[in-house]
């Protein structure tokens, strides 16, 4: 239980720290070049490696579900029916495979 | 309501607005209001997961109106689940040390979301810039009006806390989340995220870099996922930094 609001503590600290920075040293953030660049990219890559580790740490079940979300996400663009496509998808995958 | 990037990145174009009065609170929950439904998907996702954690929804409830951190939450619960803070995945009663926080790698857009509602404040008291720093998402759209910000993060932040908790009521009740396909939410909801990010051609090198620094981090050095799952972010980052043009 303890651990658990550590935890939360300790998330919650970080969060701040990164809004308060924003607050304090955001005038101080470049707005061209390559810094800014790579900055405004960061997001995107952390989401796209963040997808990269979750179906890498599946099986082939896995991947074939997160073929379908993608191949519906490129579609669609729509997060819901990514969403209900996917789960459907490794419902079915575990199911009947 | 998942292609919500900011649509103005000068923060000297977001000067606090002469008419910015307390009711405009009310005008941005409800502006904010259609990017609830995907909230609370998320929320639910965030939750189903937090309870396989071994969070109960208290902790959960709390976790969400302070920490308030949407996918980088859901992250750090997930991590939790795999026993990087020490919790799972211990063998003989010996706790591993608990990483740094990997929910805190994932978002910096909250800094930059921090900066954006700075410029907005500038003219406004501390208290009110803490209070739109914290309430003001990665999600919203920059606008000129600070309580109008409030408003809207604080919809959100309420929806937020609610999905959440009702996430892991929702996995108390499924015995088996896993066999319901759940788990896969996650991976799902950021596959979406993923594909509303993508702006052209000019991501191809960076995405498959960031996923090649993952996938050789994991197979063949062994690093731990969250490690890699940073690598991976930094080195496309900076690979689009290196070959990118403004």
């Amino acid at each position: 239980m303890t651990e658990t609001w550590s935890v939360i503590l300790a998330l919650t600290v970080g969060t701040f720290m990164i809004r308060l920075s924003g607050v304090l040293i955001g005038q101080q953030i470049p707005k061209d070049g390559a810094w800014a660049r790579g900055l405004r990219a960061l997001p995107g890559r952390l989401i796209v490696s963040l997808v990269a580790v979750s179906l890498l740490s599946g099986g082939p079940r896995e991947w074939s579900a997160g073929a379908v979300a993608i191949i519906v996400a490129v579609v669609t663009k729509n997060l819901p029916t990514t969403m209900a496509s996917g789960i459907a998808a490794i419902w079915l995958l575990r199911r009947f495979s | 309501v998942i292609n919500q990037q900011p649509a103005a990145d000068n923060i000297e174009t977001l000067m606090i607005m002469p008419h910015d009065t307390p009711r405009d609170v009310w005008t941005g929950a409800r502006d904010v209001s259609p990017l609830a439904a995907g909230v609370a998907i998320y929320g639910l996702a965030s939750g189903l997961l937090a309870a396989q954690a071994g969070f109960v929804s208290f902790q959960v409830g709390v976790m969400g109106a302070i920490v308030f951190a949407g996918g980088s939450q859901i992250v750090a619960v997930q991590q939790v689940g795999r026993g990087c803070w020490g919790r799972r995945g211990d063998s003989g009663g010996t706790r591993s040390k608990p990483e740094t926080a990997p929910g805190h790698r994932l978002d910096p857009r909250h800094l930059r979301r921090s900066s954006l509602v700075a410029g907005c404040a500038r003219r406004a008291c501390h208290d009110r810039r803490k209070l739109g720093a914290h309430a003001g998402t990665a999600r919203q759209r920059p606008e000129r009006r600070l309580w109008y910000l409030v408003g809207g993060g604080l919809c959100l932040v309420l929806v937020w806390c609610l999905a959440t908790v009702a996430g892991v009521i929702f996995a108390r009740a499924i015995p088996e989340p896993e066999a319901l396909g759940m788990d896969f939410a996650f991976t799902a909801a950021f596959i979406a995220i993923a594909r509303s990010l993508w702006k052209g051609r000019t991501d191809l090198f960076p995405w498959l870099t960031a996923i090649f620094v993952v996938a050789a981090s994991v197979r063949l050095v062994g690093v731990a996922p969250s490690w890699a799952l940073m690598l991976g972010g930094v080195a496309g980052a900076g690979m689009a930094g290196a070959i990118g043009h403004d």
